[in-house]
């Protein structure tokens, strides 16, 4: 059953452009044929798509979160759902840095360094409060929030999140993907080399 | 499983450097790559670098390579330190029980059991015995969690990868138990000084006794995915030797002293809670390498299983009782009394903005946590605030047997190695 | 068990069931020496330094007993106050030791000093005491006469000052409406 835009007061992919009207093509196909013809997309979108299903992390573990990042891993959190059990060791492969722990200053400089050496395009999500802005550690040798250091896109709070808060955390970074919204670096303008 | 039958008084490790010590010398922890080695360019050195694919935290280690094998090893720490001690000393003693959680945080009971000991210790307080046995209880649960997370991890860093899925099986059934009662998975702040935080719920018991009575089967299933799995054996047995004296030397507690022959468990020997009520064997095997502390912590498991089926049976025997002290100058009182009594009220008010304090003086607490002797070292001014808070961490210990566990080992053997000592990073760094 | 032979032997105290002995400073290698060869003592459990600087200025649990009962001069005070003992010197360094027998035998070695003194270092003695030695001088300042590797372990090498110590600040960031915690 093939869902038709029209229903959804849609006339074509023109998600985020809602007063343009359908384009010649469409009208040659017929408001009725194109549904049935096409996926009518761009190619920001589909690459986006594609980013989003397969956004494999890196296995960056600090401190107790570490744990629960492990737990999302494991059968009843499963996040092979979404394409992302291949946890890669090797900065260069991963998308996703998820700093899960407290950052410690003699650790921000390897967590810089490994931010780095991700390749765009590159997601951060600060897990837990520790990450977030220095959780109950207020002293000499716990950095305040990893966003001193790093753009951050998606803060998880909770002292550890719960796996499924990680989870909504990911899903959200999914979205907003999705919508379009740039990935940190490129809405705080920090620089990536 | 052997349990050593005697029980006598360990060889007194006399002299700088004993007869057939693998200790390295001048520094224990650093092994140099030797003088007479030969053509030095041969020798690579690598980063083993805080992030690493084997998932033990920050670890960083400095490794000497002669093609793949280790010749020289020195470990750096010190990426996750977070000043516990520091910043306990400005809190107050009620606020900082929910620090030493988060110090071995695979262990997390074990760590706040210790310091509300130490406290309990200081003040000459009574807890009540549901409150003992149901610590009791959750500690025992918390040591096969650790043990699960030791096994799934280090099983997938050598290569049998299922058997996390199956070790993390286990662990979320012990951590609903946990959320049941506590309502928190991780890092509880179910112990306080004097007792535990709240009652414990009825449906906890059913729950328990499901999982005490599936355990079994689980570790059934580990042991046949392992047990006999040839490539298991054979980058497990012969490697990461450690010998008794040495173990004494480098000051090896828990597991690790008990894989090398060492039968000595606080639980037995010292024993804290009601560990002197409950029947358990203490699992101890001879050869030291990476094997057999594997096997030591599968037997404690099932160990640990039995402890808890114990005090399940015990405590529902104790329904209705006090979970905690009702000494108010140390304990809020029941929020009903509070209408009714004044010396609650105030006794409430002074403990909420002041803080209750404890007596001058100084204690060493130390219990055998799933790494080994963890002891809390509390000072205490007289006042409301800790004076000096230090925690004697298994894991910082654990480490400086690296270097001594190297001998001809190959770099998946270190893997293997570090994996073994289960070491955990916010214990080593605290 | 009798301690008064250990070498540098000052005074023994027992409270909360634990045995503490003081020893001299200087002669701390050899009173460990001891306690292992002589007294069994094999295993180093702990090391630990504590400082006591301004120790006793705020107000602490007790009672002071004067005739009249309780002190009206010092207000938002548990009945009296009493002073904690006072402390020979400002830093204390205490050994906590473990004889694997049974029953456990477990005392703590203490030995005082003050700041810029050193300790001779017993890393000869018990192997473990490299990396305790090590975070001592790291986060106190404490300086071991004798240790193979003196440096940092904990903070990053190029870290000045010793955080543990009292003058050291807390750190971190200044929040709202919270004071010194």
């Amino acid at each position: 059953m093939v869902k038709r835009l029209r229903d959804e007061g849609l006339s074509s992919e023109r998600l985020l452009w809602p007063t343009k009207g359908p384009s010649h093509f469409e009208d040659e196909l017929g408001q009725d044929e194109i549904e049935r013809a096409l996926g009518i997309t761009t190619l920001e979108k589909a690459v986006r798509w594609a980013q989003t299903k397969s956004m494999w992390p890196d296995t960056f573990g600090l401190a107790c979160c570490a744990i629960e990042m492990m737990a999302i891993v494991s059968s009843r959190y499963d996040i092979a759902r979404f394409g992302m059990e291949a946890f890669r060791s090797s900065p260069r492969q991963a998308d996703l840095l998820i700093v899960s722990g407290r950052v410690a200053h003699k650790m921000a400089a390897p967590i810089r360094q490994i931010y780095d050496q991700m390749l765009e395009p590159k997601w951060v999500i600060a897990m837990g409060a520790c990450a977030s802005s220095g959780g109950m550690f207020n002293n000499y040798t716990i950095l305040q929030g990893v966003d001193r250091i790093l753009p951050v896109d998606i803060y998880v709070p909770f002292c550890p999140p719960r796996p499924e808060a990680l989870m909504e955390g990911i899903l959200r970074l999914h979205e907003a993907h999705l919508a379009g919204v740039p990935p940190a670096y490129e809405r705080r303008q920090v620089a990536t080399s | 499983m052997t349990v050593a039958p005697t029980r006598h008084a360990w060889p007194v490790v006399a002299g700088d450097q004993y007869e057939g010590s693998r200790i390295p010398s001048p520094i224990p922890t650093v092994k140099q790559v030797p003088e007479d080695f030969g053509d030095r360019e041969d020798v690579l050195r690598i980063n083993f670098g805080p992030n690493h694919p084997s998932t033990h935290g920050v670890l960083r280690l400095i490794v000497d390579l002669d093609g793949e094998q280790v010749e020289g090893i020195s470990a750096v720490i010190g990426y996750l330190h977070t000043g516990f001690e520091k910043t306990m000393e400005a809190k107050t003693w009620w606020k900082c029980v929910t620090y030493p959680e988060r110090i071995d945080y695979v262990g997390y009971q074990n760590n706040e059991l210790t310091f509300v000991l130490a406290v309990e210790k200081l003040l000459e307080l009574e807890v009540p015995e549901k409150a003992t046995w149901m610590r009791m209880l959750l500690c025992e649960l918390n040591r096969i969690h650790s043990h699960l997370i030791f096994l799934g991890t280090s099983a997938l860093e050598l290569g049998a990868v299922s058997m996390f899925w199956y070790c993390f099986r286990e662990r979320e059934m012990i951590l609903d138990l946990y959320e049941m009662v506590t309502g928190q998975r991780m890092h509880t702040r179910y112990f306080q000084i004097g007792g535990l935080a709240e009652d414990i719920p009825e449906g906890f018991y059913a729950e328990c006794r499901t999982f005490v009575d599936w355990f079994p089967h689980a570790l059934g299933d580990y042991l046949q995915l392992l047990d006999r799995n040839a490539i298991w054996l054979e980058r497990t047995r012969g490697v990461g030797v450690l010998s008794a004296s040495d173990a004494i030397a480098l000051g090896q507690s828990g597991p690790n002293l008990r894989a090398s022959g060492v039968d000595w468990d606080l639980r037995r020997e010292q024993p804290y809670l009601a560990y002197d009520q409950v029947d358990f064997q203490v699992p101890v095997y001879e050869n030291g390498d990476v094997y057999d502390r594997y096997r030591v912590r599968m037997d404690e498991m099932r160990e640990s299983n039995r402890i808890v089926d114990q005090c399940l049976r015990r405590l529902e025997r104790m329904r209705g009782r006090p979970w905690i002290t009702d000494d108010r100058k140390v304990v809020l009182p029941p929020r009903e009394e509070l209408h009714t009594s004044m010396e609650s009220l105030i006794h409430h008010f002074k403990i909420v903005t002041e803080g209750f304090r404890v007596p001058e003086g100084e204690v060493y607490v130390t219990i055998e946590s799933p790494r080994g002797e963890q002891g809390c070292y509390v000072v205490s001014d007289g006042g409301p605030k800790p004076w000096r808070v230090h925690f004697r961490a298994p894991s910082f210990v654990a480490l400086e047997a690296t270097a001594t566990c190297m001998h001809e080992t190959l770099v998946a053997d270190l893997i293997a190695i570090v994996g073994s000592l289960d070491a955990v990073m916010g214990d080593t760094d605290r | 068990m009798s301690y008064e032979d250990l070498p540098g032997f000052v005074s023994q105290q027992d409270a909360h069931g634990e045995t503490t002995i003081t020893i001299e400073r200087e002669r701390i290698r050899d009173a460990c020496e001891h306690a292992r060869d002589e007294l069994g003592f094999q295993m180093l459990s702990d090391l630990v330094a504590t400082d006591y600087l301004n120790w006793g200025a705020k107000g602490v649990s007790g009672y002071i007993g004067t005739a009249s009962g309780r002190d009206i001069n010092f207000p938002m005070t548990q009945g009296l106050q009493v002073q904690p003992a006072t402390k020979p010197k400002r830093f204390s360094v205490s050994y906590h030791l473990l004889a694997l027998r049974q029953p456990p035998v477990r005392v703590r070695l203490k030995v005082w000093l003050d700041d810029g003194d050193s300790l001779p270092s017993v890393v000869s003695v018990w192997p473990t005491a490299d990396w305790h030695e090590r975070e001592q001088f790291d986060l106190m300042g404490i300086r071991f006469d004798g240790h193979p590797n003196l440096e940092r372990l904990i903070m990053p090498e190029d870290w000045e000052g010793h955080p543990l110590r009292k003058d050291y600040p807390q750190g971190g960031e200044p929040v709202r409406f919270s004071d010194a915690e």
